[in-house]
Order: C-alpha cells, then sequence, then structure tokens
C-alpha cells in the first residue's frame, strides 16, 4: 500500500512525516506533481552570452542543454538523442555549432534541431527530420538574466511565479549596474541525502548556524541574526531571510561582501570597490532594500541564494536518498577582474564541497536521511511547529514577515508540496 | 610536464621523503597543530576544480586535446577553483578540529595516506618545486567509506632544520563526480 498525501503533512504543517524525506512512491509523485510542472532554474544568461555557448542543466533527473542559438535566443532541450537516447553533450560548457551523438552520429543544431542522419543516403523512405529533433523544453523564460524552463506549456509566466520573491532577488540583483555573473561551471557534488533539505536549509532555516556551525560562527553573530533578522515568506516555497541594518549603520557594515574572507582580507582595492556600491546602492534599488543584507533565499522548488556568501545553488534530486548538489560562485559583471577572483573566495571559503561551513550542512544532510528512513517511528513525525501563527504582513515588506527563529518558510513550503502531491495523486 | 625531474642525490631525495612522511603520518594521526607548524605564513593552498570540457576542434590529434591542464579551473582562470586558502583558513581549519562541536568529525575520521611519486621538478633559489601523489583513504562512523586520490603541486623551502616548510600547494584531485563528504580535508 503506498503512503498517503494526507498522511504525510498536517493541516497547518507543522507536523512532516519521516516518508516525505525517504519514500520511493512519494518521490515519483515529487517528480510528477512538482518537477514535471515548476518553473526549474537552468542557468544564467552570463554563462551563454555568445550564439553556440551551452552549458549543461537539469530539471530533476533530465538532463538539459541550455544554449544560445544562432538567433541570439535562449533554448532549452533534452539531453538525449532522439534514435537512441544518449546524450549528445557530454561537455559541461562550451561553443558548439553541432551536437553529435557518438552512437550513429545523428547532429543536431543548438537549438536541437536535427540535421543529419547519416544512415539516411541508403535507405529508400526518408525520414522527416523536422520531426526528430531533441525534446525542447516547453517554456523557456529569464528575469534578471536568470533562466528557467518547464515541462508545463501552460504554466504562468515566470515573472508571476516569482511574483514579490523579485522584491527581495532585486535588492540583490539591481544592485550591479552590469548585472551578475555566474563564474565558471557549477561545483556539483553527491551525496545521500533527499534534495529537500539543502532548500529547506537555505529557504529560512538561518537558526542552525551558531548551533550546527558553532565551531566557526560566534554566538555574537548569531546575536545579531536575531536582532536585525527577517524571514518573510512571499508565497508558499520562496522564502527570504535577511537583517535590515539600522539607518546610521557604517557603511563597512551594510556593504555586501564585506562580510566574507575575501572582503575581509582582500585589502584596500576589493574594499573600496564594495564601499562604491554600496554608496550607488540606495539610489537603485530604495532605502529600505540599500540596507537589506541578506543571509539565504529559496524559489520553489529547488533554487537557492546565499546573499551572504553570494552563491546560487540548486538541489538536484536523484532518488529519494540522493541529491547532486550545484552552486556557483557570483559577482557583479562589470568588476575588474581581479575583484572577481578575490570575491569568489566569500563563496569557496565557506561553501561549496571543499568549503568550512559546507562541510558541516552536507553531515547532517546526510544524516537527516539516514533518521527518515528508519522504521517504527512514524508515529512520531518531526515537529515543524516553530512560531506557529506568528507571522504577520509588514507595512513595507511584502509577504508574510517574522523573526527568523519562526518555521513558517518551511510550513508553507510543505503544504504547497502536499497540496501538489495531492493534485497528482490518483495519476501514477 | 613532460620533463624528468631533477636529478638528486640520495640524501636529497631522503630529505624529501623524510618530510612528505612526516607530514602525512602528522596528518593521519590528527595532530593538526604539528602540521600547521610546517606550513609557512604565507601559504597558498589552492584546489583546482576539475571540468569536462569539449574538444576543441583546433587541438584535434594534439597533445593540448587531452592534457589535464585544460580541465582546470585554478587560481589564474575566471572560473571558481574548490579551494584557494591562506595561512587564516588553515589555522581556521586546524583549530576546528579541536572543537567538540565539529561535527563532520565528530567521531573524526580514521584516515591513512600514502604518499608517493615524490619528484624533484625544478629548483629556483631556495624555493622546490616537487610533485607527490597520494591515496587517501578515509572511514568516518555514519558516512561511507570513501578513497580520496590525488596529486600535489608544492613549493617548499628549506627551514634550517633539516627539514622544510610549505609555502605553496595545489591540490589536483582526481574526481568525476565529487562523491565526498567533503574536499575540506588537509591533503
Amino acid at each position: 500500500m503506498p503512503v498517503k498525501v494526507q498522511d504525510l503533512v498536517n493541516e497547518d504543517a507543522s507536523l512532516v512525516s519521516r516518508r516525505c524525506w525517504s519514500d520511493q512512491y512519494v518521490y515519483e509523485l515529487e517528480k510528477k506533481g512538482i518537477f514535471g510542472k515548476a518553473w526549474l532554474f537552468l542557468g544564467h544568461e552570463s554563462q551563454i552570452r555568445n550564439p553556440g555557448d551551452f552549458v549543461q542543466a537539469y530539471m530533476c533527473e533530465t538532463p538539459i542543454i541550455l544554449a544560445r542559438g544562432s538567433d541570439g535566443k535562449v533554448h532549452a532541450n533534452v539531453n538525449s538523442c532522439t534514435h537512441r537516447g544518449l546524450p549528445v553533450c557530454r561537455a559541461d560548457h562550451g561553443n558548439a555549432k553541432r551536437f553529435v551523438c557518438p552512437y550513429h552520429s545523428w547532429s543536431y543544431t543548438v537549438e536541437g534541431d536535427l540535421v543529419t542522419i547519416p544512415q539516411e543516403s541508403e535507405v529508400c523512405n526518408k525520414p522527416d527530420k523536422s520531426q526528430l529533433g531533441l525534446k525542447k523544453v516547453p517554456r523557456v523564460e529569464s528575469w534578471r538574466g536568470l533562466i528557467f524552463g518547464s515541462f508545463d506549456e501552460e504554466i504562468i509566466p515566470l515573472e508571476d511565479y516569482l511574483g514579490d520573491m523579485r522584491f527581495y532577488l532585486d535588492a540583490f540583483l539591481d544592485r550591479f549596474p552590469g548585472g551578475i555573473e555566474f563564474m565558471g561551471a557549477p561545483h556539483r557534488w553527491v551525496l545521500n541525502a533527499n534534495w529537500k533539505l539543502p532548500v529547506e536549509n537555505q529557504l529560512g532555516d538561518v537558526n542552525h548556524g551558531a548551533f550546527l556551525h558553532a565551531a566557526i560562527i560566534p554566538r555574537e553573530a548569531q546575536a545579531l541574526i536575531e536582532e536585525l533578522g527577517y524571514s518573510v515568506v512571499t508565497a508558499p516555497g520562496h522564502g527570504a531571510t535577511f537583517r535590515l541594518m539600522p539607518e546610521d549603520s557604517p557603511i563597512d557594515d551594510v556593504a555586501w561582501g564585506m562580510e566574507g574572507m575575501g572582503g575581509m582580507f582582500g585589502g584596500d582595492e576589493v574594499q573600496n570597490y564594495l564601499r562604491d556600491l554600496q554608496a550607488g546602492a540606495a539610489q537603485r534599488v530604495g532605502d529600505i532594500r540599500s540596507r537589506m543584507k541578506g543571509l539565504t533565499y529559496g524559489v520553489y522548488p529547488n533554487l537557492s541564494f546565499l546573499w551572504s556568501n553570494t552563491s546560487f545553488k540548486v538541489s538536484h534530486p536523484r532518488g529519494p536518498g540522493k541529491v547532486e548538489y550545484w552552486s556557483w560562485a557570483v559577482v557583479p559583471a562589470d568588476a575588474p577582474d581581479p575583484i572577481k577572483k578575490i570575491m569568489r573566495t566569500n563563496y569557496s571559503s565557506f561553501f561549496g564541497p571543499g568549503g568550512m561551513l559546507e562541510q558541516e550542512d552536507s553531515e547532517v544532510w546526510v544524516q537527516q536521511f539516514l533518521g527518515s528512513n528508519i522504521d517504527f517511528a512514524d508515529d512520531h513525525p518531526y515537529f515543524y511547529g516553530l512560531g506557529l501563527g506568528e507571522e504577520k504582513p509588514h507595512a513595507q515588506l511584502p509577504g508574510l514577515v517574522s523573526v527568523t527563529a519562526n518555521e513558517f518558510y518551511a510550513r508553507h513550503f510543505f503544504a504547497r508540496w502536499r497540496d501538489e502531491l495531492q493534485a497528482v495523486e490518483g495519476q501514477l | 610536464m613532460t620533463q624528468q625531474s631533477i636529478e638528486t642525490s640520495p640524501e636529497e631525495q631522503r630529505a624529501l621523503e623524510r618530510f612528505y612522511f612526516h607530514e602525512a603520518r602528522l596528518l593521519d594521526a590528527r595532530q593538526y597543530q604539528d602540521w600547521l607548524a610546517l606550513v609557512s605564513e604565507d601559504i597558498q593552498y589552492l584546489m583546482p576544480s576539475r571540468t569536462n570540457l569539449m574538444v576543441d576542434n583546433r587541438q584535434r590529434g594534439s597533445q593540448d586535446m587531452i592534457s589535464v591542464e585544460r580541465e582546470l579551473e585554478d587560481a589564474d582562470s575566471m572560473g571558481c577553483p574548490i579551494r584557494e586558502e591562506t595561512y587564516i583558513h588553515l589555522m581556521v581549519r586546524v583549530e576546528r578540529a579541536y572543537k567538540m562541536n565539529s561535527w563532520s568529525e565528530n567521531p573524526p575520521a580514521r584516515t591513512r595516506r600514502l604518499v608517493g611519486n615524490i619528484e624533484l621538478m625544478a629548483q629556483d633559489g631556495e624555493t622546490l618545486n616537487v610533485l607527490s601523489n597520494f591515496h587517501l583513504y578515509y572511514a568516518r562512523p555514519g558516512s561511507e567509506d570513501c578513497v580520496y586520490s590525488g596529486q600535489r603541486r608544492d613549493q617548499l623551502v628549506p627551514d634550517g632544520d633539516e627539514s622544510f616548510s610549505l609555502h605553496r600547494r595545489e591540490v589536483i584531485m582526481d574526481y568525476a563526480d565529487i562523491v565526498y563528504p567533503t574536499l575540506g580535508l588537509l591533503f
């Protein structure tokens, strides 16, 4: 008997079953109800500036080629040959005119159209190549350079999907006159964990910081988060946490980038660059957002943005108990190269597969899966009730707002998750 | 890197081995403070990221097409190395290991590393450019065992005490997908 979705998450989502994290049937429902329908992050326009540029991406477990076509437009196709299913692209990124399948050399344009079937000349009935291109991701849209794709042709426009999350994303993205740039290929690593825990960790869970990471993060830093911190849910599954710095804060306390290893030890050139950016921030994003010093963001279902260490991350499921986690260092696109090189260490010192904080996070994500996969404890679902009902609207900040210890970000995520699984429950 | 290593006398080669075996033993015995004493305060500790690139048509048939170097996003690149660290980073990592709330080290991993293929590749004044390979077995309660494999490209300077101090280390990890619990160890 498969589990029933209504038994997994209770009405107010304050109780979440262990099976949400470990059950194969639940995972199949997630594929159908969430990953088959939502807007999923594919990449950033800075990665594919020129015609023929491409990067790899994933939509759940489905490999995607994200490319800039010769028409200058962004194309997303499933990386699987129409003939026998092999990936037609094996490189992480590059520039190509054609993707060629290794098996029989069927070749495709970067837009995904089938160009040649070498064996065709030997048969009488020629296949209709116009019908045999790579499977296109039916909807591809981008906002502020962030490219998303969806397998649901009927999905609402990306801007509506992001909704008020744009207000918070822009507090960062719109600070930089030249926009942002993703540096290099993503760091990608495989963990025996469920994909939702990295998501939850970045969606609003800043309160593990001083505890899990106590060996690195001093208690005083957490006290400041508790004093100045806000947690916001703009729509179920989208969330932002940040500190709203007082108006009279010294510029070095407010400026983006100062609190990372690169900012702290990068020298005058880097610090003056960051001060200049901050000095122009109010004009670009307004007073209140110029005082926002972000912590973590989440965009439903599996995109995260770690503002404080300036990294975009995607949690790609590989089954209920396995995740391929991707992350990129992000820098202002028009920063001088030496500054970009220093600023990327704001990310890599603490995060990514070699990061000092991430090693603790990876550890607990793996351990949480072990706890979620045990028997005889289903009458003890996980408690998600901290701060239940305490979130409220705010005069200046869109969405529901509360203290960072309130777990409403996760309750909203799981309420949406439950409803989306329930909607497809009879269809597997 | 097609050139042969510099010819060393048995004593010179033995001095390098002695340093590396000592270093390996300190790390496997978790004597991290003692290890840090081998490290120069101006150290650069680097780990390039490793990527899968397309064959460049212009390089077809040439050695460059399959070179290791082209796969590396290193400190000079505009990509993103996995680690670009200073003495401060290493100091924090070492101090971390002695704290009971360093949960990814608690309980600590049992490691055993073999260091070999030690080659002196160049000498620039006092600075020795030395290559070595390592295999590191890693077992930790609650985690899957794994083997790390890689090459270290070091710059050593004699410390006047029959040993060396480490001024630069670039760790080239051999991975396709990163399936390790962390690449944050002291390699």
